[in-house]
């Protein structure tokens, strides 16, 4: 391998550890967060994160994504889709976090701020 | 047989072992909580193909993977997504190869077309779910795409370094 590809493949290093960084030290907060639930481009639900909760959210085409809330963090435990990539998701804590059901439309985030 | 109908020969063989790359890979859990996260074996095909037919067959061969694959074993869902994917590391890779061929190895060359193929998902993504949250999924996914485009970098370097041993090719430019 030449030097200059060592030197490309350093700095894609630094722009994709260095912006994971970023956006975790720029959402950094002490105020309250909330679990903002969109559906098809829609506020449908926007729950606090330190509350324990279950809701089951249908969706436009029928299917369903059950999020759970608990010790912080909030997670989908069970959809119909056929991926099954939200499930699959790492439970969401740090504002900006989300999960993304794509056949539902169905989005997931942490936001700053009480519910 | 003609030179024509022996193009035909090698585009047909390239998409069967690149469906073949594809249902490998879905068999292989990547052990990470990232969705979508791949090793991209597909590209490995993508990459000698475009080093030996061009990027005009090479389109042929990118969209017939990701439409049969798309229907055989991904969701049905997942074919708009790929075919982002693949379309603009294709574009990425032709672009790179054109350009700066003398500068970079096959190595660079797949790891740009990775991070390509991961950002056509996350754009076609937010467009779908109409969200601009995506930002530090696509980050995750780059930051993955590195080794993992190392990786098939390395293998389509040693293909066709196998491959240019043999006189498959010799007959596809005349």
């Amino acid at each position: 391998m030449k030097k200059k590809e060592i030197i490309v493949i350093a700095i894609l290093l630094i722009i994709s550890l260095g912006g994971i960084a970023l956006f975790y030290i720029i959402n950094a907060t002490d105020q309250a967060l909330s679990v903002r639930v969109t559906s098809n481009g829609e506020v449908v639900a926007v729950l606090p994160l330190s509350e324990d909760y279950t809701e089951t959210f249908k969706a436009a085409d029928g299917g369903y994504n059950t999020l759970v809330i608990s010790d912080g963090k909030a997670k989908i435990t069970d959809a119909d889709c056929r991926d099954k990539i939200c499930v699959k998701t790492y439970p969401i804590s740090s504002p900006g976090e989300t999960i993304v059901c794509l056949p539902h439309k169905l989005v997931v985030e942490v936001i700053t701020g009480e519910s | 047989m003609n030179s024509k109908a022996y193009r035909l020969v090698i585009l047909s063989l390239f998409v069967s072992m690149a469906l073949i790359l594809s249902y490998v890979e879905s068999l292989i859990p990547v052990p990470l909580p990232i969705p979508g996260a791949k090793i991209g074996l597909p590209n490995i095909i993508t990459l000698v193909s475009l080093l030996t037919l061009g990027w005009p067959l090479t389109l042929l061969v990118v969209i017939a993977r990701v439409l049969l694959a798309g229907f055989m074993f991904g969701g049905g869902f997942s074919i708009i997504y790929s075919l982002a994917g693949g379309l603009l590391s294709l574009f990425v890779m032709t672009v790179i190869l054109h350009f700066s061929r003398n500068d970079f190895s096959l190595i660079i060359i797949s790891i740009f077309g990775a991070i390509a193929h991961n950002l056509g998902q996350v754009i076609v993504a937010s467009i779908v779910v109409q969200t601009s949250n995506l930002m530090l999924y696509f980050l995750f996914l780059m930051l993955l795409a590195i080794p993992t485009g190392f990786f098939v970098g390395i293998t389509a370097r040693e293909l066709m370094r196998l491959l240019k041993k043999t006189t498959i090719f010799n007959r596809l430019n005349n």
